[in-house]
């Protein structure tokens, strides 16, 4: 494809692709993303594809690979266009018939209908799922839409209007002025006003100057940065190009972590395909703008994620967080005044340019405008991606998107932004989630994960887990990260352990307390943040834990044990058969009873007992 | 003529040389704030966190490292607050739990009121500092030591564990190195380690240098134990 040397070339070549695409009769769409993947997807693609051939009707029918479509429970899904037809956990056996009967004949397999697991009925489209009839997609609604190798599906798509948009016409100052207005805010964690940061950054007198995308995406239980980057790398590219017009820098960075490998390959292809077409690289457009972006992998540090660590490691220095007296808009990355947004927020860019910020602050609270994507799991029944306005209250996304609890268990708290975020409690379920009432309520925004917990998660087990986390995370060159949280895992080990005591319960609150005020980088100061938000929210349960040595979910082995119960117990000996141990004794058709020094607590017989004839206490 | 700034720490108005931490700028003055990492005429990192200050602005206050901290025309810093008081404690007996063994360290805890550990002591041999590989590095340029190693495991070694030959053999590692001052009466056993408090070591090394603890008067700041002894 020639270079495009004007906007009138881009504008043409999308008139072009338009048109091809309409001479499309029918579509599948089979998103083929990381987690996609996981349940199989290549193997349904592949045998759609062989399906078509060997039916003749592969001319006719196009196959689409997209990325993820954020209904990550339901996978592998179909989808089919014209139509809105959505097929969930289609197997490689499914597709003889699907080709036959629906992509042929048009009816529809019932059995491979979406199934709403709180009302159990039946849903033809994706639309009428109450999954996606929640949400508010804006982001995530290119992803059926545009296959993450091609950049002509984004530019058929709309793509790169923006940037022609912004380099024909509004002056760097105005891009700012436009954000500003928006009132965007950095979606990886802190919430800092995007403008702003971009004013600061413009207002430095330097000549060199870099934009850089955060895509070092390292929470527990949080991808949505993975999931925007590989399905969609070009938004995020002509993001970061908007990004460097306003603020005057000519080299941007992505730095993905390698542990996202189709996330690093997606992005590489982007920008090859990008300055193939002379998006990136000398006078874009025709303009005198000149920019390039570099793909950076980072080493798996999660302190990478962090600004000034992610920057020490462009750099090709170790990773560690050096002091933030003076902003990495500054001196960040060699010193030069540097932008770091993270995925989301530069992905957000380009649709404030096309549609203004008007559209944008239309949508969220007062502090908090536009969407923002969260990535639902834990023990809620549809788990996945969800792209909510700001504002919406949490007990809307567990309950009305995620379908309430899985296993029966009532929903005791929700865990928000990962390992620096903090535990919310029932009660609190009826705030609207954006920056500022979740950083009141003790916990944060964070990038965007969401765990559910029900009944049977211990909090003090969830506090110690995440510990664990920053201890192995923590770089270790500043004193109360390394030592403190590795004190507070002593602590909260002890009290799980049953060692607990008073004393050490209000000796971990003043640990938590300064460790989150003296340590030198934001992973330090957010490292007591479980820590905090269960003891304020849960302080009955480290009671029990503490007084009484006991654990009221009976999750902490040393504080648990297991009886069998003589009324229920049948004496089928499952139990006896099933201890890996020999904890059990007992003769057929009689009451077994679980001998106590020998009884590990793996758990193992109540999951085996039929007659729930077992247990914990 | 050397640019300066005018700062004011604890009230007092203070004048710096421009580009100079409020550390610096404090010491030199004869305001004592504690200090363990820092070394003069090294980069500071700020990796022991004990000269914490709190720095006044936009109607708040943040705390935060002074070593690290570049002294600018108005500041206002405050270093002996409650607030920082007790967090300075806190660190100082998370420290002297982790190496109970070194005179120095236990010196800057018993200065900065550590009375009792309520930690279990662990008999560490390193507390992290980074004094001998920012000596190592900037002062030599020989780059024989390094960090290697996260979080927990962290740990100052040798290129690949091995001494190199670029090794210059100086001992300024050891020299610089908090742990390397005898401790008082020897080694302590392992569970058997005390906090004294008697301890008057010369709070570290180099004698004459800048915040080395010659019973002055200048601790009132942080009420330290050696002034009112």
């Amino acid at each position: 494809m020639p270079k495009l040397n004007h906007c009138s070339d881009l504008e043409a070549l999308r008139q072009k692709l338009q048109e091809d695409r309409k001479c499309i009769q029918s579509t599948i769409i089979i998103p083929n993303g990381t987690c996609c993947q996981a349940s199989n997807s290549p193997a349904v693609i592949n045998a759609i594809r062989k399906e078509l051939a060997r039916q003749g009707i592969d001319k006719n029918v196009q196959v689409h690979l997209t990325g993820c479509h954020g209904f990550c429970e339901q996978e592998p899904m179909i989808l089919f266009e014209p139509g809105n037809l959505i097929y969930c956990h289609v197997t490689p056996e499914d597709a003889k018939e699907i080709v036959a009967r629906t992509v042929k004949n048009g009816e529809i397999i019932d059995r491979l209908l979406y199934t709403d697991p709180v009302s159990g009925k039946k849903f033809r489209t994706e639309t009428e799922i109450p999954f996606y009839q929640a949400q508010d997609r804006q982001l995530l609604a290119y992803n059926k839409w545009v296959d993450p190798c091609s950049i002509e599906d984004y530019i058929a798509v709309g793509g790169y209007k923006a940037l022609a948009k912004t380099l024909t016409g509004i002056a760097p100052k105005t891009v700012i002025e436009e954000i500003k207005s928006s009132g965007l805010r950095g979606r990886g964690g802190g919430g800092f006003p995007t403008g702003r940061k971009w004013a600061e950054a413009r207002s430095v007198p330097e000549d060199e100057k870099y934009v850089v995308c955060n895509a070092d995406e390292g929470d527990p239980g949080a991808y949505m940065d993975r999931c925007v980057l590989e399905s969609n790398p070009h938004l995020v590219i002509e993001g970061m190009m908007i990004g460097a017009w306003a603020v005057g820098a000519r080299q941007g960075y992505i730095y993905v972590r390698n542990e996202y490998p189709l996330a690093v390959q997606h992005a590489r292809l982007a920008v090859k395909r990008a300055r193939e077409l002379g998006l990136l690289g000398e006078n874009i457009l025709g303009s005198p703008f000149s920019f390039d972006v570099d793909v950076a992998r980072g080493g798996g540090a999660f302190v990478c994620g962090e600004s000034t660590a992610l920057m020490t490691s462009l750099e090709g220095k170790v990773g560690e967080p050096r002091p933030k007296d003076i902003h990495t808009v500054k001196e960040g990355l060699w010193n030069k005044p540097s932008v770091l947004n993270n995925v989301e927020t530069w992905a957000n860019v380009p649709s404030i340019i096309v549609n203004g910020s008007g559209w944008f602050a239309s949508k969220g609270t007062k502090g908090s405008k536009g969407t923002k994507i969260f990535a639902l799991t834990g023990q809620v029944k549809n788990t996945g991606l969800v792209e909510i306005a700001m504002g919406t209250t949490l007990h809307d996304i567990i309950f009305k998107i995620g379908g309430g609890p899985k296993n029966g268990k009532a929903i005791k708290a929700v865990q928000t932004g990962g390992p620096s975020g903090g535990c919310l409690p029932v009660s609190k379920f009826d705030i609207p989630v954006d920056f500022d009432t979740l950083y009141e309520t003790g916990s944060m925004m964070g990038s965007g994960g969401m765990v559910v917990m029900d009944e049977g998660t211990c909090m003090v087990d969830v506090a110690k887990y995440f510990l664990k986390f920053l201890q192995d995370e923590s770089c270790g060159k500043c004193v109360p990260c390394r030592v403190g949280v590795d004190r507070m895992l002593e602590i909260v080990t002890d009290i799980t352990e049953g060692r607990g005591s008073r004393e050490q319960i209000s000796l971990l609150q003043e640990l938590a307390e300064t460790v989150a005020e003296t340590s030198l980088c934001g992973l330090g100061k957010t490292a007591s943040n479980p820590v905090l938000s269960t003891m304020r929210y849960f302080a009955d349960e480290y009671a029990a834990h503490v007084d009484e040595k006991r654990c009221p979910a009976g999750v902490c082995k040393e504080l648990i044990h297991y009886d069998i119960l003589a009324e229920k117990c049948t004496g089928c000996g499952v139990c006896l058969r099933s201890c890996p141990y020999d904890a059990i004794k007992g003769v057929k058709k009689k009451v077994h009873a679980i001998e106590e020094q020998i009884c590990l607590k793996c758990g193992i017989c109540v999951t085996e007992c039929k007659y729930d004839a077992i247990a914990v206490g | 003529m050397m640019q300066t700034v005018t700062l004011k720490i604890d009230g007092t108005p203070v004048r710096a040389t421009k580009g100079s931490s409020v550390l610096d700028a404090a010491l030199e003055c004869g305001i004592c704030i504690p200090h363990l990492c820092h070394v003069p005429s090294l980069k500071d990192t700020g990796a022991c966190r004990i000269c914490i200050v709190e720095n006044v602005r936009n109607g708040g206050s943040s705390v935060t490292a002074s070593c690290t901290l570049t002294a600018q025309e108005g500041m206002v810093i405050r270093t002996n607050t409650e607030k920082i008081r007790k967090l300075r404690h806190n660190i100082a007996e998370m420290l002297v739990a982790q190496a109970p063994n070194s005179k120095a360290v236990q010196d800057v805890a018993v200065r900065c009121g550590v009375k009792e550990v309520r930690y279990p002591f662990r008999n560490d041999n390193c507390i992290q500092c980074g004094r001998c590989v920012r000596y190592c590095t900037e002062m030599w340029r020989a780059n024989a030591l390094g960090f290697v190693g996260r979080g927990k495991n962290r740990r100052v070694e040798f290129p690949f564990a091995t001494r190199p030959e670029f090794c210059k053999n100086c001992g300024s590692c050891t020299l610089y190195c908090p742990m390397s001052v005898t401790p008082c009466g020897g080694p302590m056993k392992r569970g058997e380690e005390s906090l004294c408090g008697k301890c008057e070591s010369q709070t570290v090394m180099t004698p004459g240098m800048i915040g080395a603890c010659v019973r002055c008067d200048l601790g009132k700041g942080f009420q330290c134990t050696r002034h009112v002894l």
